[in-house]
């Protein structure tokens, strides 16, 4: 009896820690609310971590070309998710039309998208530290793939 | 006898406590300033905010290396400065007193330039096809920094965003015609509202 304690003791403290080290570059929240044609309403909340490992099964040659667009800017991108990371919450860029409602801001360390239309609503919430990791694993993959 | 000592020792606690806030205050970190850009659309009830850190800039700048622009600083053609020694302009406009440089009036334009308060102003007021009014207020350091380079043909960015950042609240630019309203402006706070 003892044992079986301590088997699952073991298993659920390698679950937690299983989860704490998934879930330590923060969530992905994507929830989109459709109201016309028909209402619909999808949410996704994923672990952010999850995104830069599934680039490794992207086959490398489809990866090639996203990283040479995007490499030369990679110097400017780390600079400026750096900082942005450090800087407090704040709103980057708000759009208003009479149709629409397009907010992007930074809270605490995510990047924060939110869209407003008579139709739909969407909001996408994804932690910086992700968009930093996932850009250098294409830029990455994009270099192992020309060698 | 006691009642000295214990004058001293309140004198003290106030010394003391006053010193704390003062290290306190000193070591506050300096508030995020940011530039703030508004683009107001009367006609089609459009408006678009842009607010960046200035240290998101400042950071940024130098790692661009793209065209006329390299470590935060602007190389301008020799042929785009039209032989204007600007340094030597800017030197001059810094050492004169306040006053009104330029005024140009003509049928349907008039243009001012000025300097008042540390500030180099641009005032344009033009008729011509739809009505448009310009206002231009930009702080003579952030001017000085950005030809603080050794080369004439240089504008150091970097610098005139740091200046920016450490000068106070600001309007620095305004547009307005019949229909559209443009502001540009550097304050501490975190959105256009």
């Amino acid at each position: 009896m003892v044992l079986l304690g301590k088997i699952a003791l073991g298993l659920t403290g390698t679950m937690l820690a299983g989860m704490g080290v998934v879930c330590s570059e923060g969530m992905i929240e994507v929830n989109v609310v459709e109201r016309a044609p028909e209402a619909q309403h999808v949410y996704v909340i994923a672990p952010a971590m999850l995104v830069p490992i599934a680039t490794h099964f992207i086959p490398r040659d489809k990866l090639g070309d996203a990283s040479r667009q995007i490499g030369p800017y990679m110097p400017e991108i780390r600079a400026a998710l750096g900082q942005l990371r450090e800087t407090e919450d704040f709103v980057l860029v708000d759009v208003k039309d009479r149709e629409q409602h397009v907010e992007v801001q930074k809270i605490g360390g995510d990047l924060i998208v939110d869209v407003h239309d008579a139709n739909e609503t969407v909001h996408v919430s994804t932690p910086i530290r992700a968009i930093s990791s996932t850009l250098e694993q294409l830029v990455d993959s994009g270099i192992d793939a020309t060698q | 006898m006691r009642k000295p000592i214990q004058v001293l020792g309140a004198v003290c606690l106030l010394v003391a406590s006053m010193s704390g806030m003062a290290a306190s205050v000193m070591a506050a970190p300096q508030p995020e300033r940011y530039l703030h850009v508004k683009v107001e659309d009367s006609k089609d009830g459009e408006s678009v905010n842009v607010n960046l850190p200035l240290s998101i800039a400042e950071k940024m700048l130098p790692s661009i290396n793209k065209g006329n622009l390299h470590n935060g600083t602007v190389t301008i053609g020799s042929a785009d400065m039209n032989g204007i020694d600007f340094k030597g302009l800017m030197e001059a406009i810094r050492t004169a007193p306040d006053n009104e440089f330029v005024t140009i009036k003509q049928k349907d334009q008039d243009v001012r330039v000025a300097k008042s308060n540390g500030n180099l102003i641009v005032h344009v007021r033009s008729s011509e096809g739809e009505k448009q009014n310009v206002d231009i207020t930009i702080p003579l350091k952030v001017v000085d920094a950005l030809f603080s380079n050794a080369k004439d043909n240089e504008l150091n960015i970097v610098a005139a965003l740091h200046q920016l950042s450490d000068a106070g609240d600001a309007l620095l630019i305004t547009v307005q015609d019949t229909t559209q309203h443009v502001r540009i402006w550097v304050d501490s706070r975190t959105s256009s509202d």
